[in-house]
């Protein structure tokens, strides 16, 4: 999947988060996490959030995420949302390929 | 009907928070919500978050039922999402005719094959929310073995009918037993609109004893401090659970008798008391009012 | 888990009975509703407004939230709502102004501190931030002995102009122009930075950028466009040079700074003022230059802009180089001069 314009989903409202996808063309991922729960969760959150763009095969983009204690499938909603729509895909989404990694 | 759906919490499906924890408050069942409570720019990541919330939060078994959006906008989209999930129950809006349920059926059936899920083991709900659909309301509730039950949506449905809601609901009586009606007749359940001040408890308390006195199983819910007002009213009371329980005990001791007249206190018992008294006991045991000794 | 329920209105300005209520709203909170919005959002809870914020082009403004409301998770709500338009517009660079105190909880919503005064901080969120706009500056690090700079409105470009880059052409080695690249003038920017380039072509050591979001943009500093000046102009301007002195100046190793002194523009002054006192902290020299006189007669763009909303274009001549005059006589100037004709405003 690639990003053809910036792309973002999700909401400052508690438990949830922000994510902003730029492309990046040719500089891989790069992640800028602003978290309330940085100390103990900022490495994890990090790690879904690559890992989901990983999985849809996003190769690069420069992330902004701004994090008030969302769970790993919040985190994955966001991020499979912002990249969709950066990619520009309204319809006709890969479900399938979605559901083989998502439990 | 063994199962309890006295009440079923409306959950916006854009709300991370809420669908984080919305089964921590009793409710019997949860609607997530992709449908009016979701802008029309935020469909995409709403269904997204359904589909994972409903994938890796762990619900605790409560039922968990997703309002998909209509089949001209995005439902199909919906549809495909939720069913490979594992959403328990579709609940499709604004039914007007049998063919409006016909047609989300074959698309689960669809999804349900393609992904090798048992055909029909999604199960669906219609809510009637217009003129149209009340008049249709019995041939609705027959359109397909995947129905639980019928639900009323009040807001649109009074806008339809040019008139507004009222403390006494008078304008919803009409729909309320023609849904009610045909939810019997079907076998299917029956269940009633929200009531949208959630600071007035009196008048909650009143729509859910007329709605119940009328044959409801249940009702809709919007905060979580509706919850057991709502489930309060549906619970049978101490003496009615009593009550059941010395009927049963008449049916047992005339059953080893070999009697075909159950009496109780000298009087004779027919069948439509002894159907209500199991059903008080079927509600006091899923409730958790009663336990039965083994 | 948040139940509250608020309706959100968005509007804008020529909705008066709802902007009233938002002036009086702000107004018991000491705050003023920004003059130059584009859209406001309130949130109502009944018939009281809970929280309301507005956006005016790439940054937002007069946010503000009921006492009652405070400390709970309505300025979520709010900015969410209010980075969602500002999406919607294409806008993914995104500047606050908000008082220190502040600071860290605009942090959360993603916003950095880019420059700072006692008062006030500017912050930003999204891309492209200001290290990608030094990195872009930087390919124009031309090297020299003496390096000096000018911002210029050109508004349009006049003979004055012309000879302040002249006077600073003469003293340095390299000069680095930089055009106010807002569009709220009546000349275009880039019609404004065209005419400079044509015009300062016969200097080789003059280099003309475009002022971008950093240089007296309305994120930087707001009240240089909102029509009568208070005591915000000096608080701003201490933003706008911080910018400069931490971000701009050192990507292009610029010492000196040139500015005409200003007779009749109160903001202009101001922020000359502030250069005077701020500049050299940052290490950079404040030159202030006379303004070019035609026998006693000094030449200002006002004074152009005022000659043709008269209708006295041919007056206008004699104060204007000769880029400004034939673009004045072309086709493509027709609309502008209609335009100033309808309306005056000060820059």
């Amino acid at each position: 999947m690639e990003l053809k314009k910036v792309g973002a989903a999700g909401t400052y409202e508690s438990s949830d988060i922000y994510v902003t996808l730029f492309p990046n063309e040719g500089n891989g991922i790069e992640i800028l996490l602003k978290s309330s729960v940085e100390k103990q969760f900022g490495t994890q959150i990090r790690k879904v959030i690559r890992e989901t763009l990983e999985k849809l095969g996003v190769k690069d983009a420069k992330v902004q995420a701004e994090d008030t204690g969302a769970l790993d499938c919040i985190i994955r909603a966001r991020v499979e949302t912002a990249a969709h729509r950066a990619a520009e895909i309204t319809e006709n989404f890969n479900w399938e390929e979605l559901d083989k990694w998502t439990n | 009907m063994d199962k309890l759906r006295r009440t079923m919490m409306f959950v916006p499906g854009n709300n991370a928070g809420m669908l984080k924890d919305a089964h921590i408050y009793g409710a019997d069942s949860l609607m997530f919500d992709l449908e009016d409570s979701v802008s029309i720019h935020e469909k995409d990541t709403a269904r997204f978050l359904v589909y994972n919330a409903i994938k890796s939060v762990d619900y605790e078994g409560t039922e968990i039922v997703v309002r998909i959006n209509g089949m001209d906008t995005c439902g199909k989209e919906d549809i495909e999402a939720v069913i490979r999930a594992g959403v328990d129950v579709i609940r499709l809006p604004k039914t007007e005719t049998a063919a409006d349920v016909v047609e989300v059926d074959e698309a689960m059936t669809e999804v349900e094959k393609k992904i090798g899920k048992e055909v029909g083991s999604t199960l669906m709900m219609a809510a009637i929310e217009g003129p149209l659909g009340a008049i249709n309301a019995l041939s609705i509730a027959t359109a397909s073995k995947r129905l639980m039950g019928i639900a009323l949506g009040a807001e649109d449905y009074v806008r339809s009918m040019k008139t507004n809601r009222t403390p006494g609901g008078v304008e919803l009586l009409a729909a309320r037993s023609a849904i009610v009606m045909a939810a019997r007749a079907a076998g299917i359940y029956a269940l009633d609109t929200v009531f949208s001040n959630v600071d007035d408890e009196e008048g909650l308390r009143r729509e859910t004893q007329l709605i119940k006195d009328l044959g409801f199983d249940g009702k809709s819910v919007i905060n979580p401090r509706q919850i057991a007002v709502v489930n309060s009213i549906f619970n049978p009371t101490e003496k009615q659970i009593d009550d059941a329980l010395k009927i049963m005990k008449a049916i047992k001791e005339a059953e080893a008798k070999g009697s075909g007249v159950i009496a109780l206190n000298g009087k004779m018992i027919d069948k439509p008391v002894v159907a209500r008294a199991e059903r008080v006991i079927e509600i006091a045991k899923a409730s958790g009012l009663y336990r039965e000794e083994v | 888990m948040d139940f509250a329920h608020f309706e959100e209105i968005i509007i804008d300005t020529s909705d008066k009975s709802e902007i009233k209520e938002v002036v009086k709203f702000l107004d018991s909170q000491n705050l003023l509703l920004d003059k130059n919005v584009d859209k406001t959002v309130i949130f109502k809870d009944g018939k009281n407004i809970a929280a309301t914020g507005s956006i005016c082009g790439k940054s937002l403004r007069s946010i503000a939230v009921s006492p009652f409301y405070q400390g709970g998770g309505v300025i979520n709500r709010l900015i969410t709502k209010l980075i969602e338009i500002e999406y919607q517009n294409d806008n993914h660079h995104i500047f606050i102004f908000t008082k220190p105190q502040a600071k860290e909880s605009f942090s959360y919503f993603g916003f950095n501190e880019i420059a700072s005064s006692e008062s006030a901080v500017l912050m930003e969120k999204g891309l492209p931030d200001i290290s990608d706009y030094q990195k872009n500056l930087k390919k124009s690090f031309v090297d020299g002995k003496v390096i000096s700079s000018i911002v210029m409105n050109c508004n349009p470009f006049t003979l004055g102009h012309l000879y302040l880059i002249e006077k600073t052409s003469k003293e340095s080695d390299i000069v680095h122009i930089f055009i106010v690249e807002e569009d709220k003038s009546t000349f275009p920017s880039d019609i404004r930075l065209h005419l400079v380039k044509e015009g300062t072509k016969h200097l080789k050591n003059v280099y003309i950028h475009k002022g971008g979001d950093y240089i007296i943009s309305s994120a930087t500093f707001p009240s240089y466009f909102i029509k009568d000046a208070d005591a915000l102009v000096a608080s701003h301007a201490l933003i706008d040079i911080d910018l400069f002195g931490k971000y701009i100046a050192p990507s292009l190793k610029i010492t000196k700074r040139y500015a005409g002194n200003e007779p009749y523009c109160k903001v202009t002054s101001i922020y000359n003022d502030v250069m005077e006192r701020i500049l050299p902290e940052h290490g950079i020299e404040f030159i202030k230059v006379d303004r070019k006189e035609i026998k006693g007669d000094i030449i200002s763009a006002s004074k152009v802009r005022a000659l043709i909303k008269e209708g006295k274009i041919n007056e206008a001549e004699k104060y204007l180089p000769e880029s400004t005059w034939t673009f004045l006589n072309s086709n493509e100037a027709k609309a502008i001069i209609e335009k100033i004709k309808e309306t005056i405003s000060r820059h």
